[in-house]
């Protein structure tokens, strides 16, 4: 299930309810659109561009939980909940977002039983994928098995997954992929290096092309 | 340990002060009518990771630990869910594959409802279906909680290490 229209088929009376609510706002890349730890002052709907989620430890290392793709709801859960944001949300291109209060949110949740269950689903993405981070970081066992994994999982996105050479953009910095797989930049510079010169994968600009997916994959699966 | 455990919802006295547990009349009797109750002794499982999702458990009495695991047959435990609970949420709404192992702690007894029959009562009853919202919020909560320890509490602990 795509949630890239997660509140744009809704039946005519819940879009103009929620047309009511909505303020459209456009932020420059870089942009902070709440921080973790604080009250939830409602929901994010992303309309356009990328976001960057993240937690912080009390040192200051920071850990990538996700970037949010366009059709993302934002601040959901806490907005929900009414504990403060759990994440940081900020924006890596330029993004077109629409907010809602959280007053007026949980009130059309009451008012919209199908705007209710659509936030059920989104929930629960939500949920499977924080389990597959949990998953990720708990359970891999190198840095190399955790890169692997991701590459292979970006690389199966816009139908490059049946090709026997995907391509995918590397739209993140080594440091920035070292804080999604929980570790250091350094270690994804050695990695990618690595990876090169055993011709698993090629770099072309931003562009990275799997060559040997098949090694790739099993370095995904043990070591 | 069944004695407290009435065959309607309505009639529960654990009921009170339980989210999904506490719904308004009609609800309960709606649920009663999709719902199996079953007992599970401790040590099994209610469901497995990567099985096709076809229900959801509601948590009567006892706990259930919810679990990942690796192909090498390394664990994680994601909770400890205890009365009250509803299990495997996610995935049967998602309509995605269980993202974890749930087995009993102690014999429990839980509810079970196919996830065709929860869709439509959740459809059919809007105050469930914010429950079920406020419960996956919580569920999420967690998670993410479970994220900054297995995440970064690690590194701190190996950093912590390299010092010493």
């Amino acid at each position: 299930m795509r949630a890239e229209h997660i509140f744009c088929d809704l039946p005519a009376s819940a879009l103009q309810a929620f047309e009511n609510i909505k303020y459209a706002t456009a932020y420059p890349k870089g942009a902070v659109l709440f921080v973790e730890g604080q009250a939830p002052r409602g929901i994010f709907v992303l309309c356009k561009g990328r976001v960057k989620l993240s937690i912080c430890a009390t040192d200051g290392k920071t850990l990538i939980v996700k970037i949010a793709e366009p059709g993302e709801v934002l601040g959901l859960s806490a907005s929900v909940s009414g504990k403060p944001y759990e994440l940081t949300a900020e924006t890596i291109d330029p993004c077109q977002v629409n907010f809602v209060k959280r007053e007026d949110f949980l009130r059309f949740l009451k008012d919209h039983s199908d705007a209710c269950f659509k936030v059920a689903e989104q929930l629960s993405e939500k949920y499977n994928n924080a389990c597959h981070e949990v998953r990720s970081l708990g359970l891999s066992h190198s840095a190399g098995e955790k890169l692997a994994k991701l590459l292979l999982e970006w690389s199966s996105k816009n139908g490059e997954a049946t090709k026997q050479e995907p391509r995918l953009k590397l739209a993140l910095t080594h440091e920035e992929i070292a804080q999604m797989i929980g570790t250091s930049r350094e270690t994804v510079t050695r990695l990618f290096a690595d990876l090169k010169k055993r011709q698993i994968v090629q770099a072309k600009g931003s562009t990275l092309v799997i060559r040997n997916k098949a090694a790739l994959e099993i370095m995904a699966t043990n070591s | 340990m069944a004695s407290v455990l009435e065959a309607r919802c309505g009639e529960c006295v654990l009921r009170s002060g339980r989210v999904f547990c506490d719904l308004p009349a009609e609800a309960l009797e709606a649920f009663d009518g999709i719902k199996t109750v079953a007992l599970f002794p401790r040590a099994s499982a209610l469901f497995r990771e990567g099985n096709v999702a076809n229900g959801v458990f509601v948590i009567c009495q006892g706990r259930i630990k919810l679990f990942l695991s690796s192909e090498s047959g390394k664990r994680l435990t994601l909770k400890i869910a205890g009365p009250g609970e509803v299990l495997g949420l996610s995935a049967a709404l998602s309509g995605t594959p269980y993202e974890a192992t749930a087995e009993a702690l102690e014999d429990a007894t839980v509810a079970c409802v196919k996830r065709g029959d929860l869709v439509r009562f959740l459809r059919d009853h809007r105050e469930a279906c914010l429950r079920v919202v406020d419960l996956l919020s919580g569920d999420l909560h967690t998670a993410y909680g479970r994220v900054c320890s297995v995440g970064l509490g690690r590194s701190r602990r190996l950093r912590a290490l390299r010092i010493q």
